[in-house]
């Protein structure tokens, strides 16, 4: 394999689930109570794998098998309770649908500020905005408040920051299915782009054909362990027999 | 501490765009923008002057720039506390998908709301001046003492850092924290000297033979630093107090600036600023796994 650029060595991590909602500082006084109540739960059971430069590695799984929680800890987002994770370059998570995205202020006025929060500078994020804006093909509305925008255009939006910011590894979580075809099109055409300059990409996603066309290799999690890991055309078959047995 | 400063200091393009964000956001859809910030103090030490000025018959001189030089400090912490609160739990949608320090949310809610407060000081020089033109002071309303408000700006923004990383961290996980704030900033209010002063506090307790009273008042950061802006910013003239119970107040300077007092402020303030930014270092991996 080539250069490096997602390491996860033998991460494991653990959340702890309240039973009784929110935490207030009644469960704080009432600690030896509330403690019976507090539940560990063994998200990702010591995973290990890479990512080249160059390679999309897609994540298949359950809902609630870990794929999320793994793509959290490749952005920094979480801490692993034990194992490492080591990146090299940007990583850009892409945003799902307006996170990030403050309602009030204007198209652009996001896309500076998204900009800078993957990275960049304000210089730079001045220079990327017009590239963006096209990407996106809002248009003339990119001057209006955000809160105006329909689902596929803040969507489209989102992924038009997430794909300028020069990143080394771009983080795509199911986002892809709100645009149009032309515009999903378009997102696959750019990660193939993407991937020939040496780009790498973590993808999740419940859609084989989109995995298939794009992986170079699939890592199947089952409850929080890898169940297989290898090429698309040996991992999916597995996969989806796996899930069609009762 | 030192590895998170230097982490901080590669996001301050960040911070910056955050702050201009806030100040953006706060008045986008109000047709009078900042001007509305200045209405609630305005308006407050309107009401507090006519109650104490001509209800209580209090005979201070320029008692209105008294309580304006107080209570825009005071208002300056309460929003800040209140803002900073909810800084980083509104914003758990984004920091579940986005790395970047963390301290950059409640830090973004204090530069923004120093801001204001720096501008409404030049509302403030302005109604002193105002004051001057129409009633006349004896000396002008700008003397070398206001070299020391950077000295007190400093301080006030340490203070109020601190008190708003430990605010919005625990808010996270105990959403109490901003009723307790909400209540505690509430009965601050009365014990800080606004509408009264620290001298009416000094003669009240030593005629009842309480004069450590006076000095357990001032542990509160607040109370000092108001007590300070007004012997840095309000020109000399005469205030009324009470020097006893049944006694009849007499007017008189204020008493001389209490640098013991300043200086355990200065130490509580950038206490409250180091303690506050390590228990929010320690907190703030666990913010995206409250439970």
């Amino acid at each position: 394999m080539s250069e490096v650029t997602v390491d996860v060595q033998d991460v494991r991590k653990s959340f702890f689930l309240s039973h009784s909602g929110s935490a207030s500082l009644k469960t704080m006084l009432l600690w030896w109570r509330a403690r019976a109540n507090i539940e560990r739960l063994d998200v990702l059971n010591g995973v290990s794998f890479k990512v080249g430069r160059g390679e999309c590695v897609s994540l298949v799984g359950k809902n609630g098998a870990g794929k999320s929680t793994l793509l959290a800890l490749v952005a920094r987002v979480y801490k692993p309770t034990s194992g490492a994770v080591v990146t090299t370059g940007r990583v850009a998570p892409l945003l799902e649908l307006g996170a990030g995205f403050h309602p009030d202020l204007s198209g652009i006025e996001n896309v500076i500020f998204n900009s800078m929060m993957l990275g960049l500078t304000r210089k730079q994020a001045r220079e990327r905005a017009d590239e963006i804006v096209e990407f996106s093909e809002i248009g003339s509305h990119i001057d209006a408040p955000v809160r105006t925008y329909s689902s596929g255009m803040q969507a489209r939006l989102g992924f038009a920051v997430a794909t300028h910011v020069d990143a080394d590894v771009l983080i795509v979580d199911e986002v892809l299915a709100v645009g149009d075809i032309a515009f999903e099109r378009k997102c696959y055409d750019f990660i193939e782009k993407f991937k020939a300059a040496g780009g790498s990409i973590l993808f999740v996603s419940h859609s084989m054909p989109a995995v298939e066309r794009f992986s170079d290799r699939v890592v199947w999690l089952s409850n929080g362990n890898i169940a297989a890991h290898g090429t698309a055309a040996e991992v999916i078959p597995q996969y989806q027999s796996a899930m069609f047995q009762p | 501490m030192l590895s998170e400063l230097k982490e901080l200091w590669k996001f301050r393009e960040l911070l910056w765009a955050m702050v201009e964000r806030e100040l953006r956001i706060r008045y986008k859809n109000s047709f009078l923008g900042f001007f509305w910030s200045l209405v609630n103090p305005l308006a407050t030490v309107l009401v507090i002057t006519v109650v104490f000025k001509y209800f209580l018959q209090n005979n201070t001189d320029n008692y209105s720039a008294y309580v304006l030089a107080a209570y825009l400090p005071f208002i300056f912490f309460q929003i800040c506390l209140m803002d900073s609160a909810q800084s980083v739990l509104g914003a758990l949608p984004i920091i579940k998908k986005v790395y970047f320090p963390r301290e950059i949310l409640p830090l973004a809610s204090v530069i923004a709301n120093f801001i204001h407060f720096l501008l409404a000081f030049v509302v403030y020089f302005a109604y002193l001046f105002v004051l001057w033109a129409v009633t006349g002071f004896e000396s002008s309303p700008f003397t070398w003492k206001i070299g020391f408000l950077p000295v007190l700006l400093l301080v006030n923004f340490a203070l109020a850092t601190g008190v708003a990383f430990l605010v919005s961290a625990y808010n996270v996980f105990y959403e109490d924290v901003k009723y307790v704030v909400g209540v505690a900033l509430y009965l601050m209010f009365f014990l800080t000297p606004i509408m009264y002063f620290s001298e009416t506090v000094y003669y009240a307790l030593r005629a009842r033979g309480l004069d450590w009273a006076y000095y357990a008042y001032h542990l509160n950061p607040v109370a000092t630093l108001t007590t300070a802006y007004r012997k840095t910013l309000v020109p000399t003239g005469q205030i009324e107090v009470q020097p006893g119970p049944g006694e009849a107040p007499v007017k008189m300077f204020m008493l001389d600036f209490n640098w013991g007092l300043f200086w355990i402020t200065v130490a509580i303030s950038f206490l409250f600023l180091v303690v506050g930014y390590a228990v929010f270092n320690k907190l703030k991996w666990r913010f995206v796994e409250r439970p």
